[in-house]
């Protein structure tokens, strides 16, 4: 075989395609943490979000929801220091949740989006809402060995989501189901850009 | 208010257009071609297509007093079309980038352009006389992602950058023999080419589409994925900014905004319409649309008679043809421009988007 023929069999291929040029190239997203782009987020431990749920617990036993559903949005999660602590600050966002009337959303939504920084806070319950989401739906599944009893929603608390009978005796759809009628206000007050903002965010709950 | 002027050129999106100064004669990006429009009584007729590219044409630009156009493309070119009487010539430009180009300005000086890429560099382009052809500089740090968007400031020196990292830059430009030295502004005082004057991102880090400097050059406003718009009030040369106000909307994102005055933004994006913003350093906030929907002819021309309703239930099942938006765009709007300037303040503006139309608005 000659040398031309070899030359052409080589560069006529396809192979060079495949060839990850990002690789190689040092300034290339690929070769860099991307997570420096932003300014780091403080690390939030399990004490933390406990200290915070007796608190909103605290707040709700003396019925200030409002105050409850506040005091969450303003201090979110965003770089829980375990998987536990993450769990934990949905599982207490979903308790306030579920313990206001259907009536008093909208209001209240209302209310804390006029207040300065309340489109931010709209944001950060809508992140709640759709983790929520993830955690019921990939519970519901079943294939994946999560805790469904923490979703379980509080006796007194759904009798006022009862659009259909039987709701609260499967637990996660009961769990959904709040979330979607909470979805439904959020979108109502703060528009199709809570949804969008919560896509491009980078902090995650 | 006086009606928009619609021109609905094609059903192809407009990737970005730009009228001339005497605005008689329009650029359109299409596919892989620039075409050329002129004014003929109240309609725009094609006149010339400018074929030299071999990818999409991402962005165009007329220089207002040279008539010079540049045009640059995904194929990683860059072409300036200089007018003649034979028709337009190009000449390639050096842009030396791997990745797409994205988006091209001319200086208001006209000497210099700008162009974005995928490379994580912005190429700064002047002509070089002795060698007879445009080459480029390039600025890099601390770009870390694609080139979204440009725009120029006043003064020609200075140019802000939005980028796919979330980050709206001010850069410094500064060519030794193109350029005058600038007077000192409130970003930056001496001006060596690739000086960082200024980088700003809002809380949620979206992408940037669009950035814009106020007519003074002393404020500096982007939009973002996240249906926000922001505004940056720098104080002094390497100092942090006076302000920087970021409006949260209920809408969709915007792709495109320009100044109207020091106190006004119009804005428009995936809710097919513009929507003006009014402020200033003390605090902006959403006023409304740009667009009003009771104007008479826009929708309800189809007659509503007893017949046609069971007409509309035969033929789609529903009595109502719901597949118009009632808004004059009937897809996203990629971009604004202003049309007619008095000043500082707008007149008119033109947009166009993904739906083949041209509009002139009156403001």
């Amino acid at each position: 075989m000659s040398i031309i023929r070899e030359h052409t069999a080589a560069t006529l291929s396809d192979a060079w395609r495949t060839i990850n040029i990002d690789a190689l190239d040092p300034d290339s997203s690929s070769n860099f943490d991307v997570s420096t782009l932003h300014p780091p987020q403080p690390e939030i431990t399990e004490a933390d979000v406990r200290q915070l749920a007796s608190q909103v617990r605290q707040l709700l036993r003396g019925g200030d929801a409002e105050g409850a559903l506040r005091s969450c949005l303003e201090a979110p999660v965003y770089n829980a220091a375990d998987a536990l602590a993450a769990e934990l600050a949905l599982q207490t966002v979903t308790e306030v949740l579920q313990s206001i009337k259907a009536s008093e959303m909208t209001p209240m939504l209302r209310g804390i989006y006029a207040a300065p920084g309340g489109s931010e806070g709209l944001d950060v319950l809508m992140k709640y809402l759709y983790k929520g989401m993830a955690a019921t739906s990939s519970a519901s599944g079943g294939s994946a060995p999560r805790t469904p009893t923490r979703m379980t929603p509080q006796p007194t608390g759904l009798s006022q989501f009862s659009g259909r009978p039987g709701a609260s005796a499967e637990s996660t759809g009961g769990a959904m189901s709040v979330l979607l009628s909470w979805h439904e206000k959020v979108v109502e007050v703060a528009g199709l850009g809570c949804i969008g903002r919560v896509m491009t965010d980078w902090r995650r709950v | 208010m006086a009606a928009p002027e619609v021109h609905h050129l094609f059903h192809n999106p407009i990737a970005d257009h730009s009228f001339s100064a005497d605005r008689r004669t329009l650029a359109i990006a299409r596919d892989t071609t620039v075409e050329l429009y002129a004014k003929a009584g109240n309609t725009f007729k094609l006149i010339d297509e400018l074929k030299g590219h071999d990818k999409t044409v991402t962005s165009v630009d007329i220089a207002p007093s040279s008539g010079r156009i540049v045009s640059c493309s995904q194929d990683r070119n860059a072409l300036v079309w200089e007018p003649s009487p034979q028709g337009y010539k190009p000449t390639l430009v050096l842009l030396r980038i791997n990745r797409a180009a994205t988006f091209v300005r001319w200086s208001p000086s006209e000497t210099k352009f700008a162009v974005g890429s995928g490379d994580r560099l912005i190429a700064v382009c002047y002509f070089e006389e002795e060698n007879d052809w445009w080459v480029s500089k390039h600025l890099k740090k601390p770009i870390r992602s694609t080139i979204t968007t440009l725009a120029w400031h006043p003064n020609s020196v200075l140019l802000a950058a939005g980028s796919t990292d979330a980050h709206a830059r001010v850069f410094s430009s500064f060519i030794k023999g193109v350029d005058a030295r600038p007077e000192p502004t409130a970003w930056g005082e001496r001006l060596p080419f690739n000086t960082v004057c200024g980088e700003y991102m809002n809380n949620s880090a979206g992408w940037i589409h669009s950035v814009s400097f106020s007519p003074s050059g002393d404020a500096l406003a982007f939009a973002a994925h996240d249906s926000s718009i922001t505004v940056v009030y720098p104080s002094a040369p390497e100092q942090p900014p006076k302000a920087v106000l970021t409006i949260n909307t209920q809408l969709l994102p915007f792709m495109s905004l320009i100044w109207n005055g020091e106190a006004e933004i119009i804005a428009a994006g995936y809710d097919c319409e513009a929507f003006r913003f009014q402020g200033g350093a003390e605090g902006w906030q959403l006023t409304g649309a740009v667009e009003t929907k009771s104007r008479p002819g826009l929708g309800d021309q189809r007659e509503e008679s007893a017949l046609n309703m069971f007409k509309q239930m035969d033929l789609k099942g529903k009595a109502k043809d719901d597949t118009q938006l009632k808004t004059v765009h009937q897809n996203t709007v990629t971009m604004l421009r202003p049309f007619e300037t008095s000043g500082a303040s707008v007149k008119k503006f033109s947009s166009t988007g993904v739906d083949g139309r041209v509009v002139i608005w009156t403001v």
